[in-house]
């Protein structure tokens, strides 16, 4: 009976340990396919926008400048409001997919959210200035294709 | 003041849960939903990171003065304690981080550090690092301030080794999850109960974030693309399901306690 007893523990170690490395197992290809599968759905959204670019060291980028581009053309027509309110879209976008594209290239990573964050900003100021909206929105633009390019 | 500890001590009846598994669940488990909750107030609801952090820090501080205030352990307000405290302590190192540019070597050493001075202050005190026996509350603070101080410096650690070894969720939750799996064993083998345990609780931070992006992740990133919402809505489901079934065994316990 004790003897059963002081066994269940090790086995549940040993479960958890082989259930760990299956997790891992799992996500490995899922890893290796979802890079084959990145440049398939860049060419959807972006096709337009970046022509046979290579994709950053952070991946498939193209989804969150198409949304900046978005975001610079209401700056450009004047109608701030409403790059406001985009911008929230790629505020919220960027946020959510932290944790799957940082650790691919953390320094990237930092540089373009330094840029995201200065036009956010800029846009949220009480009283948002269309130059300085405008001079840091295609800041933002260069940030993304700098990143595409230098890959 | 002697006195007075003593007193206290016959009056009050061990103020935190004994370590089971569904104490290590539901410890995990809530490093997400409190991460998820705030991250959903600071962005989505546009709260931004000042007034989440001002939120934040009263509730805490609401939380904990009932928590300190109730005689005898009681599961529900124990485990909201944990989850605020999660919550403000991931706030701390983000802060730290984020908006005043400290290196992350620099905040997880630091916090290394203080962690190490409050458990040599709450020894020399106490003489003991017993958590079987928070029964007075110059331990309970003890054993409040620790906690605090090992998820900013779970945070810390698990936000370096993304940045500084490019460790994606699901290496990190298998990393973590093996040093979990070594603590375990350790104790097992008789390392020293109190160590193992504070050395899990400090793991379980990063685990638990690693563990939480791997199911909110787009299948992109190699997640399962569950969303914040849903993985929240399940994990909060799980914890609510375990504290209720906890307050219950504890409504029964000191129900027979008094028939006796």
């Amino acid at each position: 009976m004790s003897y059963f007893h002081s066994l269940i523990r090790p086995v549940a170690a040993v479960s958890a340990i082989a259930l760990l490395v299956l997790a891992a197992g799992c996500s490995k290809p899922a890893d290796t396919s979802t890079a084959g599968a990145a440049p398939n759905s860049a060419t959807d959204p972006s096709g337009t926008a970046t022509p046979a670019k290579k994709p950053s060291k952070l991946g498939d980028v193209s989804a969150f400048r198409s949304i900046a581009l978005d975001v610079a053309a209401s700056v450009d027509k004047g109608d701030l409001l409403a790059a406001k309110t985009r911008i929230k879209d790629l505020e919220i976008a960027w946020d959510s997919a932290e944790a799957g594209l940082k650790p691919r290239a953390a320094d990237d990573w930092h540089v373009l959210d330094k840029a995201i964050d200065s036009a956010l900003k800029a846009l949220r100021a009480d009283t948002p200035n269309q130059s300085n909206c405008k001079t840091l929105m295609s800041a933002l633009l260069k940030t993304f294709d700098t990143l595409q390019a230098t890959n | 003041m002697i006195t007075l500890s003593a007193t206290a001590t016959s009056n009050w009846f061990n103020k935190v849960p004994e370590v089971t598994l569904s104490f290590w669940v539901i410890k995990i488990m809530s490093t997400t939903v409190g991460e998820t909750g705030a991250d959903f107030l600071a962005v989505n609801a546009g709260w931004g990171q000042g007034l989440t952090r001002g939120v934040m820090g009263t509730l805490l501080a609401i939380a904990l003065f009932m928590q300190l205030r109730t005689r005898r352990y009681r599961p529900w307000t124990y485990w909201l304690t944990v989850v605020l405290v999660s919550v403000v302590g991931t706030q701390i190192t983000d802060l730290l981080t984020d908006g005043l540019d400290v290196s992350l070597y620099v905040s997880t050493a630091v916090f290394a550090a203080a962690l190490a001075a409050i458990f040599s202050i709450w020894y020399w005190v106490e003489r003991t690092l017993s958590i079987h026996e928070i029964i007075t509350r110059r331990r309970e603070v003890f054993y409040w301030v620790v906690i605090l101080c090992t998820f900013a410096l779970g945070t810390a650690a698990g936000d370096l080794a993304t940045e500084a070894l490019g460790l994606g969720f699901a290496w990190g939750a298998l990393s973590f999850g093996t040093l979990i799996a070594f603590t375990y064993a350790a104790w097992r083998v008789g390392g020293n109960a109190v160590l193992t345990f504070w050395i899990g609780y400090i793991l379980t931070r990063p685990f638990g974030a690693a563990l939480g992006d791997m199911l909110t992740q787009a299948k992109t990133y190699g997640g399962l693309g569950m969303g914040a919402m849903w993985t929240s809505a399940l994990f909060l489901t799980v914890i609510v399901m375990l504290v209720v079934v906890a307050q219950i065994s504890i409504g029964s316990r000191t129900d027979s306690q008094i028939a006796e």
